[in-house]
């Protein structure tokens, strides 16, 4: 059994090679056509998301909006998503992050 | 020569480069760490900073950097001969290219993924950072005058392009409105609208716009700038999901399929080179040195690529180990499509004097004339092939154009907005990047445009060198990799500005030029010594930070307790 369990082996990495070819391929052309897109489609998201976060905590950052009821009660859905707002708020930017 | 036998060297200079300098760079100097946390791992947001696979990102990459430079460059670089044409492109992008994009990449994510600006002013000065923001804005009216050529010229010389743009635009805006609203699926929707875009560059043979608008109009040089800056309007202003990015999508198609037939083509026909190998030192735009190290731009070295490396790719990289096939990988790639454009221009062209009456027309139509030649091998009509390879040359500078009215418009927005709030406005932004870039396309001699392009993209790659040199320096690293190059581009680059913006002020200052031509030398002469300049007092600040990283470097460490 120990020939045809070779031959076998080696025709499952062929077929992951030739899979493994055609998903470099297939990535590389959602890099080419599609990546921008998604990566606006998060960005803008996350944007509106960021927005309402400000207005509803900015004074951790020093805005002095101070926190109604409802802001407080929000408090906990906002949580997981705080540093990354601080960051990107407080993160240096210029001309040239237009093209990120 | 046999065209394969370039591609071979092409083939073999790529190879060499990743496998052997630049792997020798990635492991031994900058010594890449697969265990270390790259910015996009570490944060992680889903907003700017997300880990992407090294594929997807090497097809990103070469989308952001691919346009329509590395095909014009050499098209007209070649007027000096195919093979200084050919030396420079294998040696910049062997030597220089891989260096500048991978460092800038390598760089930008080592310091948190932070951005030009912010590392000029970390890494030289807080002056620099202005002076480099200052001479981007410049740059990109260049970029915009220059690829704006493009499209009129191409628009005019092939009458099938319109329609074939027309119809790719349409196809775009329909590619928007089903993914982004309708919901539908991508496969279908990409089926369709690719096909709508195929149907575009078939009818524009039918329909060429002289049989539709006339001669006069369809000749007309003031209409196709209207359109191209009009069509950038609205990819500057429009939601960028309802016009710029689904136009984008399905024009990556068909650039994409253009470009792997047109190589099979070349392949299966193999043709000699027929155009001479070497014409002159001197020609009409100017001498081999520095004026063809400028017009072969992106196929060799282009600062447009730092700026994509650093604040898109550098924020995406999973792992420190995918920049080199990233930053450096996807430079080789580039250089391959330098090399397909050269062949094009070489060898498509009985003799030279056929070739130098197709230049005239602009080099979209040498391209296409190329294309349709090589697509023919595969049976598509010549017609239908030149009508692709036009519209391929316009998808390929109006991508990248509609980008940078895009980014001048914010430009504008935050170097002008405290002299007066209504350049905050997003619609008068664009309409001051329309109207500079509407006049630099009319007034300006396109050969002089594009070597002043070249100049301006080369001087900012001798920048980003610059700033990859101080970081080398300020992290006790060889640097000479970096250095030499550096010094190379800046020396070539300001030497290319200054002669041709000085051609163009002669010719204003001895009266030769009169009318629209006198308004164009004059802006194009200006614009080269503010970038001279400009590039000047950041070489003198980065003097200063590379004397401070010396000082710091010899000093007498601390003795031990």
């Amino acid at each position: 059994m120990e020939p045809l369990q070779h031959v076998e082996k080696e025709c499952n990495m062929t077929e992951k090679k030739k899979g493994g070819f055609f998903k470099t391929v297939k990535e590389f052309a959602y890099g080419v056509a599609a990546h921008d897109s998604a990566r606006f489609a998060l960005r803008t998201r996350a944007g509106m998301e960021h927005l309402f976060i400000l207005i509803t905590v900015g004074d951790m950052l020093g805005v002095p909006i101070l926190p109604p009821y409802y802001s407080l009660r929000l408090l906990p859905y906002l949580v997981p998503q705080i540093s990354t707002w601080k960051r990107r708020m407080l993160r240096e930017k210029d001309l040239t992050d237009a093209l990120a | 020569m046999n065209s394969v036998s370039v591609l071979i060297l092409g083939f073999i200079v790529a190879f060499l480069g990743y496998r052997v300098y630049a792997k020798y760079i990635d492991t031994k100097v900058m010594k890449a760490d697969p265990k270390k946390a790259t910015p996009a791992t570490m944060y992680m947001d889903g907003v700017e900073f997300m880990p992407t696979n090294r594929n997807i990102l090497f097809g990103y990459q070469f989308k952001s950097i691919a346009g329509a430079a590395p095909i014009i460059g050499p098209i007209i670089a070649i007027q000096w001969g195919w093979l200084p044409a050919l030396i420079w492109i294998l040696a910049g992008a062997f030597f220089i290219g891989w260096v500048h994009d991978y460092s800038s990449a390598m760089i930008a994510m080592r310091s948190d993924g932070a951005s030009f600006g912010g590392m000029s002013h970390k890494l030289i000065s807080p002056r620099a950072r202005i002076i480099l923001l200052s001479f981007m804005y410049f740059y990109l009216l260049l970029i915009a005058g220059a690829f704006g050529n493009v499209v009129v010229s191409t628009a005019i010389g092939l009458k099938a392009s319109p329609m074939a743009w027309l119809l790719l635009t349409i196809g775009g805006l329909l590619a928007g409105q089903m993914i982004y609203r309708w919901k539908k699926d991508i496969i279908l929707t990409t089926v369709v609208t690719v096909v709508i875009a195929l149907l575009g560059i078939y009818l524009g043979t039918i329909a060429p716009s002289n049989t539709i608008i006339g001669d006069e109009l369809a000749n007309s040089r003031p209409l196709w700038a209207i359109v191209a800056f009009v069509f950038c309007y609205f990819a500057s202003i429009l939601p960028i999901w309802r016009f710029a990015l689904p136009i984008n999508y399905v024009a990556s198609y068909i650039v994409f399929l253009g470009l792997l037939f047109g190589i099979v083509g070349v392949l299966v026909l193999h043709p000699d080179f027929t155009l001479p190998a070497y014409t002159d030192f001197t020609i009409k735009i100017g001498p081999i040195w520095p004026i063809m190290f400028v017009t072969i731009a992106c196929g060799a070295i282009s600062g447009w690529h730092s700026i994509v490396s650093s604040s898109g790719t550098a924020r995406q990289l999973e792992s420190e180990m995918d920049a080199r096939p990233v930053g450096g990988g996807v430079m080789f790639v580039e250089m391959m499509l330098a090399v397909f454009a050269l062949i094009i221009a070489g060898t498509i062209y009985a003799s030279p004097a056929e070739y130098g009456a197709a230049i005239t027309k602009g080099p979209g139509a040498v391209f296409a004339a190329g294309v349709s030649k090589f697509l023919g091998v595969l049976g598509m009509p010549a017609d239908v092939g030149r009508s692709y390879g036009s519209v391929m040359m316009i998808v390929l500078a109006i991508t990248i154009m509609q980008l940078v009215i895009r980014f001048m418009r914010i430009a504008t927005s935050e170097l002008l907005s405290d002299v007066s709030p209504i350049f905050k406005n997003a619609h008068f932004g664009t309409i001051i990047a329309s109207i500079l870039g509407i006049t630099v396309v009319l007034t300006g001699w396109w050969q002089y445009l594009w070597v002043l392009f070249g100049g301006a993209n080369q001087l900012m790659a001798s920048l980003a060198l610059m700033l990859i040199t101080a970081y080398l320096m300020s992290e006790g690293k060889p640097y000479a990799w970096a250095f030499y190059p550096m010094i190379f581009m800046f020396v070539t680059t300001i030497a290319a500005l200054l002669y041709t913006s000085f051609t163009l002020l002669q010719k204003v200052f001895s009266g030769a030029v009169k009318g629209e031509a006198l308004i164009g030398n004059t802006m194009m002469g200006v614009v080269g010594f503010f970038l001279v300049i400009a590039a000047l007092i950041l070489g003198f600040e980065g003097l200063k930070a590379f004397k401070r990283y010396r000082k710091l470097r010899l000093q007498p460490k601390p003795a031990s307790a």
